[in-house]
């Protein structure tokens, strides 16, 4: 006999006026290789066609079914229940605007983010479509694509003891998409200008150094090493905008 | 970050000039209280070395000038760091029941910083007060105030905290500043143990030696 597993979920629906937030028991049989994702399946199709999660690729790509698992932000098809006890709290993540129970909108706070972050490639070149690629030091380029990883998931700053506290802390994922061009040859930005976007206590310097962003990061993406090289790099900055005057 | 609210074009040129004092007084100071802790010790080998090593610090006028410098110090870092304490209640129920949520070590380990900074902050400060304002420091002096009772109990809450509040803040300039990659935190977390824990008991075995050392 399977274990059976006791599900708390977080039940609100902020579109319905009569509802109030609250938690609500699931039971489940675990079957083999069961993944949070399948088990939620599961209870909506059977104890409950009203529960709202977001899915999407179902292998940890899209980012969608980030939620906070037994306390701690993950993405639900990345958790196989064998790993957790049989009994399971879930949350939606904090920081993002409820949709309603485990669904969360982190897809308007990415968006935003990428405005304030000017995230896209600023050149003075004019893009020629018929000419070929410029090359790209092999070694560069895969230190781009390991920041590219990131899939969107919002688990990092929901983790942020920081973000939870201020809520106009710029987060994780937008300090390692900085990271991400800074790096990138092709972008003409100076470090002034990316000082201009980060440097300040709503940016680099108002980190704390909790670490929870790298330690809960599905993708494990470096992020201790991007927000150390990022302070290092803004803080020589600094002095250089005080000093040079 | 809330989508109504942006954060990025303002200027914080002195927000990066402040998180480098931040961390430089920190710095300094984990060296003064090692250096320190390390120098008070001494009376373990035997009152006269730490006589002599007080004698030589006041000669040379360090604990004269050294002692008001480091309290300039300590006040600094204090302002510096309060920058990111919650002062408001709702600040620090969030953080608390987030660290209740997470059981996130980190997490746990800058609450400890933020209460340890707040006890640290007054009992410090009355340790300063007193050791400065009755020179010379003998070995003989802090055994009589140690023998008194009240100051033994004094400094088995501040020895500890001060120990915890200086390791965390080590371990934190490391993975902040990126001195310490994320190969390495876990191996330098330990060390940092090692280091908290040796000094946590070196404080207990000086302040044993000055409770049984007899006073003439």
């Amino acid at each position: 006999m399977s274990r059976l597993l006791k599900f708390n979920i977080f039940r609100y629906n902020p579109a319905d006026e009569v509802s109030e937030p609250h938690m609500e028991e699931f039971v489940l049989e675990e079957t083999d290789s069961m993944t949070l994702f399948i088990a939620l399946n599961r209870i909506r199709e059977e104890q409950d066609p009203s529960l709202q999660f977001d899915f999407c690729c179902r292998a940890g790509i899209c980012g969608s079914c980030g939620m906070v698992i037994n306390g701690r932000p993950g993405l639900a098809c990345h958790t196989k229940t064998k790993d957790l006890s049989g009994e399971i709290t879930l949350l939606p993540l904090p920081v993002y605007k409820l949709v309603g129970d485990l669904s969360v909108d982190t897809g308007s706070w990415f968006r935003e983010m990428y405005t304030k972050t000017e995230s896209w490639i600023h050149t003075t070149k004019t893009f020629d479509p018929t000419a070929i690629e410029e090359r790209m030091d092999n070694k560069q380029a895969v230190d781009i694509y390991e920041l590219e990883r990131c899939v969107e998931c919002g688990c990092c700053v929901a983790a942020c003891g920081t973000a939870r506290m201020r809520e106009d802390f710029i987060g994780a994922a937008a300090l390692n998409r900085v990271a991400r061009f800074l790096i990138d040859p092709r972008d003409q930005r100076t470090e002034n200008d990316y000082y201009e976007i980060i440097g300040n206590d709503m940016g680099i310097f108002g980190c704390m150094g909790l670490l929870a962003c790298e330690d809960v990061c599905p993708k494990h993406l470096p992020l201790q090493n991007q927000l150390g090289f990022l302070r290092r790099k803004m803080g020589i900055t600094s002095l250089k905008k005080i000093f040079k005057k | 970050m809330s989508i109504s609210y942006v954060p990025v074009g303002k200027s914080g040129k002195w927000d990066g000039a402040m998180d480098w004092l931040q961390m430089l007084s920190g710095f300094s100071l984990i060296l003064f209280v090692w250096c320190h802790a390390i120098l008070e010790s001494s009376v373990v080998i035997s009152p006269d070395v730490m006589d002599a090593i007080g004698h030589f610090l006041e000669s040379t006028g360090m604990v004269q000038v050294g002692g008001p410098l480091i309290f300039l110090v300590f006040l600094s870092h204090f302002v510096l760091g309060a920058r990111k304490i919650p002062f408001r209640f709702d600040g620090q129920k969030t953080i608390w029941q987030h660290a209740k949520m997470l059981h996130h070590l980190d997490t746990w380990m800058w609450i400890v910083q933020i209460v340890s900074a707040m006890i640290i902050l007054i009992m410090a400060s009355i340790h300063m007060w007193v050791a400065l304002s009755d020179l010379p420091i003998t070995a003989a002096k802090s055994a009589a105030r140690i023998q008194g009772g009240y100051w033994a109990v004094f400094f088995l809450i501040l020895i500890p905290l001060v120990h915890l509040h200086v390791g965390i803040g080590f371990y934190r300039i490391g993975v902040k500043w990126g001195f310490v990659k994320d190969c390495n935190r876990a191996k330098f977390k330990k060390v940092v143990d090692v280091i908290v824990t040796a000094f946590v008991v070196l404080g207990l075995i000086t302040l044993a030696r000055y409770y049984f050392m007899s006073v003439n």
